[in-house]
């Protein structure tokens, strides 16, 4: 038996949001600690990597380890039918073919459940080897996401340079060119508004702003986004979900060919 | 026409083997396309008011304007595209290509009927049947795409084996055309649809060896023994013994050899002088030219030469040429984009309840008898 509740469904809601355009369909890995979920788009570029801990859950309860692949257009519809507070409660039997969701109403005059067949997916795992980062970079989510929707407008990928004075996000095409400059914040007031760089060497990488779009439909999940990059190695961009857990993202740099 | 069948079966049996991606999915891919399977549907499918296009002398231009505008289609997606000409087909076709010509005849004749009786959608229809890729069209294609920068490879013998033979050798990442003997040739990844037409919106279906081996439990040599019992190019098959009926003798008995001696050769008679073995080498050992002794160089294309080329008498619009050009030259500029794989270890493991639930069908299956079933070859 697997149940977890949520007090508010907004949180699934967003998250659905922030990883349903990249994956067409996922597996969600459930056991005491908590939900995971891996996956790489069609292509192969970009990866998402979710974790909901268990103790942000209102109420969870994982008897057996279950992973339930999930149709997420299928998934999103559903949880497009519950408002904003209500509280939402996700089932599953063990080995189940269904997993069912219920939505309750802050006064409980209206539950409603809503059931949706579990698909039988591959496991794909990537071996994720731990990093360190030369540059990490923290902003605001709503700034990161600013700057990927005006430079796409430019052109198709995006350079970001991270060096000592600060980081550059900047883009060429066929109507110019585009740069925005961030400066280190000097004095934190907000540290939400912050910009804070950790730097041990510069890094200049190039990547495609189309998936960075996907990546920004996290912004509501988290005031402040966090950038690591190091040379020759795919960008993180990591989102930390208050209370409960994180959505990470990989994205593979694009490359200079070097034969044609 | 490849292997019959085997695409259905393996779609029944191991459909975990096909996968269906979009063209774009292939970015940054070098992919080897069997020439002469899509000169043969450009000729089939680029027309004009059911006419195929022609110069002012009245040759045919229908696989230029195909060759021209699909390859530009693929690198315009990313794709680096080779394509592969065949040479001299092997002796063991020569009956298939006998059938066929036979076929052509009675095409011919069906045509002569048709035009005489004014049934235009039959003259249309045996118009089509009788589309032949000459070497005269190779040739032009061959020229275009030298023009284009697009490598040509041409193979001595049979294109599918040479296309299969540079994916094993990690040349390029996959072998596009649509017959399925690609696979039994060793190709380890297969695509099929790649060069059909936008508008058709069909998936390019991706097949893998290794999963298609695992999904019919069998090793490579059983599996050419397989695809010469469901009849392939090379010789005749058992009269009487199905796609189903091949796939539970293979598995049973293992090799050709076995199953000759255990099935009832009164009941399913295998064909006179029934030469598999030679088949059977010819897939394995197919006659190609060694993949390290061959170089693929992309490069720019030649953008008077093409406009040379395809305009004048051959009345393409000097415009869009012009404009393919650019294309083909905006595409080869600029980065490309890296995949995950190539940096973390990718592990797929497939669903345990899934294959529980496959092996329980297939074995449900095995028990119900099924017969040969309707066959038909159709003509190349």
């Amino acid at each position: 038996m697997f149940e977890a509740r949520l007090l508010r469904s907004s949180i699934l809601k967003k998250v659905l949001e922030a990883i349903k355009d990249l994956l067409t369909q996922a597996t969600f890995d459930c056991d005491d600690n908590g939900i995971q979920l891996q996956a790489m788009d069609n292509s192969h570029v970009s990866l998402v990597s979710l974790t909901l801990r268990a103790d942000g859950f209102d109420k969870y309860r994982c008897d057996r380890n279950i992973s339930m692949g999930m149709n997420l257009g299928s998934m999103s519809k559903i949880l497009k039918c519950a408002g904003d507070k209500d509280t939402v409660t996700i089932k599953a039997q063990d080995n189940a073919d269904n997993v069912t969701f219920v939505f309750e109403s802050p006064n409980q005059e209206k539950v409603s459940d809503y059931e949706m067949k579990l698909m039988n997916l591959d496991l794909e795992h990537l071996g994720i080897p731990e990093t360190e980062y030369s540059c990490t970079i923290r902003m605001p989510s709503s700034e990161f996401a600013r700057i990927c929707r005006d430079l796409s407008q430019f052109g198709e990928s995006m350079v970001i340079s991270c060096t000592k004075e600060g980081v550059k996000f900047s883009a060429t095409g066929d109507i110019g060119s585009a740069n925005v400059k961030l400066a280190q914040t000097a004095s934190i007031d907000k540290e939400e508004e912050a910009v804070v760089i950790e730097m041990e060497e510069p890094v200049t990488l190039t990547f495609a702003c189309q998936y960075l779009n996907y990546f920004t439909k996290a912004t509501s999940l988290s005031p402040q986004v966090q950038l690591s990059m190091s040379a020759d190695v795919p960008l993180v961009v990591e989102y930390r979900i208050p209370d409960i857990g994180h959505i990470r993202y990989y994205l593979a740099p694009k490359i200079e060919e070097e034969d044609s | 026409m490849g292997i019959l069948g085997l695409s259905k079966l393996i779609a029944d049996i191991a459909p975990h083997a096909v996968k269906e991606m979009e063209i774009k999915n292939y970015f940054g891919r070098k992919i080897a396309i069997d020439a002469s399977m899509s000169l043969y549907q450009f000729l089939i499918a680029v027309r004009s008011e059911g006419a195929q296009l022609v110069s002012v002398d009245g040759e045919t231009t229908s696989h230029l304007m195909g060759t021209f505008y699909r390859t530009i289609r693929l690198v315009e997606n990313g794709i680096k595209p080779v394509y592969v000409f065949d040479g001299k087909p092997p002796d063991m076709k020569a009956h298939q290509l006998n059938k066929r010509a036979e076929r052509r005849e009675e095409a011919e004749k069906e045509l002569q009927k048709a035009t005489e009786a004014g049934d235009t959608a039959s003259v249309d229809k045996f118009n089509r049947r009788l589309v032949k890729v000459t070497k005269q069209h190779s040739e032009e294609a061959k020229q275009l795409l030298k023009l284009m920068g697009v490598p040509v490879v041409d193979a001595p013998c049979e294109a599918e084996a040479q296309c299969a033979a540079l994916v094993k050798s990690g040349k390029v990442f996959a072998a596009a055309t649509e017959d399925m003997d690609a696979l039994t040739f060793g190709a380890p990844v297969l695509l099929r649809h790649l060069t059909f037409s936008e508008a058709r919106k069909m998936p390019v279906q991706e097949f893998h060896l290794n999963n298609v081996l695992q999904g019919l439990e069998l090793k490579q040599n059983e599996f050419i023994d397989l695809c010469i019992l469901l009849g392939c190019d090379y010789c005749g098959s058992i009269r009487g013994v199905g796609p189903k009926r091949a796939i539970d003798l293979i598995r049973q008995h293992r090799t050709l050899d076995e199953v000759l001696k255990n099935i009832d050769t009164e009941k399913y008679q295998p064909p006179t002088d029934w030469d598999y073995e030679r088949a059977r080498s010819l897939f394995m050992e197919p006659e190609v030219a060694d993949p390290k002794d061959i170089e693929l160089k992309w490069t720019d294309p030649d953008e008077e030469g093409l406009v040379k080329f395809l305009c004048g008498d051959r009345q393409f619009n000097e415009e869009r040429v012009r404009n393919g050009a650019k294309k083909l030259i905006k595409a080869r500029t600029g980065t490309t984009q890296a995949r995950l794989d190539g940096f973390f270890t990718l592990t797929t493991t497939p669903n345990s309840k899934r294959k529980a639930e496959e092996d329980k069908k297939n074995s449900a299956k095995k028990k119900t008898k099924t017969g040969g079933g309707g066959r038909g070859r159709k003509p190349k």
